[in-house]
C-alpha cells in the first residue's frame, strides 16, 4: 500500500520516532500491512495470557526445585538465592513479548519468550497506532501498550524514588525504547532520570548517579544474564537496588526455558517440541543458544545438516533444540507476531518481516489492523 | 461506532510528554537523599532503633566483615602508627569461613554503621583510629569518617569520606553484541 507522503518528517517530528531507518535499510515499514480477523485476535491474545501463566508456574517450579533446575537453565549460582528472593516477595514485573508463529489456520505457537529485554515496543506502541488514525481511525488494533505501561508503572510502589532507565551508551534503538518506556512513567507519576548502563556508579554500599545522588530503582534494558557476570553485579544480587525487570525473570529470558515449558506442558497447543538434547526430534530442526538476542547464532538441521543459520557470538552456554515450524510466507516476507504482555497482561501485536525465514535485529516492523 | 460496540482493543489516545513534538522540560530536581546510615555501638543500642533481629543480624555481618577487612599485623607499631596509640589488640584472626589463622595485632571494632533495611541493609564496622577518630574501610582503605570524642560516641558519623565512587562496573559484556535488547 502506498505510505503516507510525510511519514519521515511527521514520524521524527511528532513522535520522536528516530530508528524508522537503520543502516540505510527501511525498519519501520508501512509500504505493507497485516489484516487480522477478530478471531484470529482473540486467539493470539488467548494463547498470550496462558503462556504467561504458564510461564510464572515455570518459575515456580524452578524455584522449588531450586540448583538442578538453575543449572538446567545455565543460570550461575550467586544469582539463584536473589532470583528466589525477588519471586517470594514478588516484586513486580513490567514486561515481555512473546514471538509467535501464527498463520491463522493452526493455533499460535511460541517460537520464544523474550522476557527481560523485550524491544520493538514503541513501534508497537505508539507508531502503528498513530499509522491506523492517520488511515482509518474507525478500524481496530490489537494494541493498548500505551494505556496499560501507564497504569503499570502506578503499580510498583516506588513512592518517592526516582527511576532511573539505563540502556547501553549510543545505541539509538535501546536508547528510543528506553525513553518511551520513561516517557510513560513520566505519565504515571513517577520521577525519573536516565542513565547510561556503563555510568552506573558504585560508592561502596549504593549505586550512584552522576552526581552521586543514590539510585534505589532501576529499570536496565540490559539482560540480567550480562549484569550477574559483570563487576557490580554482586552488588545488584545483594539487593542495593530494586531492579525492573526483577531477577525472577533470568528463568524465563533463556532460552533452556522453551524446553522446560515443554517438559511441564508437552503437546501444549501453543508450544513447539524443545529439548536442551539433540537427537529428540525427526524432521527440521531449529538450534538456538541458551543466551542469545535478535536472532543471532540460529541454526536450522535437516537430518543433522544445516540447512539455514545466522552469524554471531552466542552459543558458549549451550543450546536449546526446537522442532522446526516453517514460518508462513506473504508476498515473499516472512513474519513473526511479538505479542506483548504489560504486568503479565496481554496488551497488544507488533509484526517483524523478514525476507528471509529467520526474524533478525534487521528484520522490519510493519503494521497491522483487525476486522 | 454503533450503538453497544465492545471497547476496542486500541489505545484510546495516545500522548507523548518526552518524545516528539510536546516535550516537558522535567526540572533537575536532585532528590537530595542523606545516606541513613548511623553508628550503634552493640546490637543491644541497634535495638532501640531497629528490630532485635536486624541488629543481631547486621552485627554478626559487620562481625564478618571485621574479620576479612581489618589489617592483621605482626608488630604492635604497624598497627598503632595506622590506627594511634592504645588503638590496636592481640586477636586470635579468623578467615571468613571462621578458621583459625592465629593471633594477629588488629584495629578494634568499636560498633558499626547500618542503614535502613528499606536502602539495601547497609553494615559495616567502625574502627577506633588515633585522636579518638572513627574510621571505616572500604576497598583495603581506612578513612576517617568521624569522632567518638565527648557526645559523639554515638552520633551520626559522616560517611561521605568513605565514598569512593567507582564508574564502569556496568556494561563490559554488552561490548560485543550490536544490541543489549531482542
Amino acid at each position: 500500500m502506498e505510505p503516507r507522503a510525510d511519514w519521515r518528517a511527521h514520524v521524527e517530528r511528532d513522535l520522536g520516532f528516530t530508528f524508522h531507518t537503520i543502516d540505510g535499510a527501511p525498519y519501520w515499514d508501512e509500504t505493507a500491512c497485516y489484516e487480522f480477523s477478530a478471531a484470529e485476535i482473540d486467539a493470539i491474545e488467548a494463547a498470550t495470557g496462558e503462556l504467561e501463566q504458564m510461564s510464572l508456574a515455570l518459575v515456580d517450579r524452578v524455584i522449588e526445585a531450586g540448583g538442578p533446575a538453575f543449572e538446567r537453565l545455565r543460570i550461575p549460582p550467586q544469582a539463584w538465592e536473589s532470583i528466589a528472593s525477588s519471586w517470594q516477595t514478588q516484586q513486580r514485573n513490567l514486561y515481555g513479548r512473546f514471538d509467535f508463529r501464527f498463520d491463522g489456520s493452526g493455533p499460535p505457537k511460541l517460537l520464544e519468550y523474550n522476557a527481560d529485554t523485550p524491544t520493538a515496543l514503541f513501534e508497537a506502541s505508539v507508531v502503528q497506532w498513530d499509522w491506523l488514525q492517520a488511515h482509518w481511525p474507525e478500524r481496530d488494533q490489537f494494541n493498548s501498550l500505551h494505556e496499560k505501561l501507564i497504569a503499570a508503572w502506578k503499580n510498583f510502589g516506588l513512592g518517592k524514588d526516582k527511576l532511573y532507565f539505563a540502556a547501553v551508551k549510543g545505541h539509538t534503538e535501546d536508547e528510543g525504547t528506553v525513553e518511551y518506556l520513561r516517557d510513560t512513567a513520566v505519565q504515571a507519576g513517577l520521577d525519573t532520570a536516565r542513565i547510561a548502563i556503563e555510568d552506573i556508579g558504585w560508592d561502596g554500599w549504593r549505586f550512584t548517579d552522576f552526581d552521586d545522588q543514590g539510585i534505589r530503582a532501576l529499570f536496565k534494558l540490559y539482560p540480567w544474564e550480562w549484569l550477574v557476570q559483570e563487576e557490580f553485579g554482586q552488588h545488584l544480587l545483594s539487593g542495593a537496588a530494586m531492579v525492573i525487570e526483577p531477577a525472577w525473570k533470568m528463568i524465563l529470558s533463556n532460552k533452556a526455558a522453551l524446553a522446560l515449558l515443554w517438559e511441564m506442558a508437552p503437546d501444549h497447543p501453543n508450544l513447539l517440541p524443545s529439548f536442551l538434547e539433540p537427537g529428540q526430534i525427526t524432521g527440521k530442526v531449529v538450534r538456538k543458544p541458551i543466551f542469545s538476542r535478535e536472532g543471532a547464532n540460529i541454526q536450522v538441521l535437516d537430518g543433522g545438516a544445516v540447512v539455514a543459520e545466522t552469524p554471531g557470538a552466542y552459543g558458549a552456554e549451550g543450546f536449546v533444540y526446537q522442532e522446526h515450524a516453517p514460518l508462513p510466507v506473504f508476498d515473499g516476507n516472512y513474519p513473526v507476531i511479538g505479542s506483548w504482555v504489560i504486568a503479565s497482561e496481554p496488551a497488544g501485536i507488533g509484526i517483524r518481516e523478514d525476507s528471509t525465514a529467520i526474524t533478525r535485529d534487521s528484520s522490519r516492523f510493519i503494521p497491522h489492523f483487525f476486522s | 461506532m454503533s450503538r453497544g460496540a465492545p471497547r476496542m482493543k486500541k489505545s484510546r489516545s495516545i500522548k507523548l510528554v518526552l518524545l516528539g513534538g510536546a516535550s516537558l522540560a522535567l526540572a533537575a530536581c536532585g532528590d537530595d537523599v542523606p545516606p541513613d546510615a548511623r553508628f550503634f555501638a552493640s546490637a543491644e543500642e541497634c535495638a532501640v532503633t531497629y528490630s532485635e533481629a536486624a541488629c543481631q543480624d547486621a552485627f554478626k555481618k559487620s562481625e564478618q566483615t571485621f574479620a576479612a577487612e581489618a589489617p592483621k599485623f605482626t608488630r604492635q607499631e604497624e598497627c598503632e602508627a595506622q590506627f594511634g596509640a592504645g588503638n590496636c589488640e592481640t586477636k586470635e584472626a579468623a578467615n571468613a569461613s571462621g578458621g583459625g589463622m592465629g593471633s594477629f595485632i588488629m584495629p578494634m571494632m568499636m560498633g558499626y554503621m547500618m542503614g535502613n533495611l528499606m536502602s539495601g541493609g547497609f553494615n559495616r564496622p567502625v574502627y577506633r583510629g588515633p585522636n579518638n577518630s572513627a574510621m571505616m574501610g572500604n576497598q583495603g582503605k581506612f578513612y576517617n569518617v568521624g569522632s567518638f570524642a565527648g557526645a559523639g560516641k554515638s552520633a551520626n558519623f559522616s560517611a561521605s569520606p568513605v565514598t569512593q565512587t567507582q564508574r564502569g562496573g556496568f556494561g563490559t559484556a554488552g561490548r560485543s553484541y550490536a544490541s543489549a535488547g531482542g
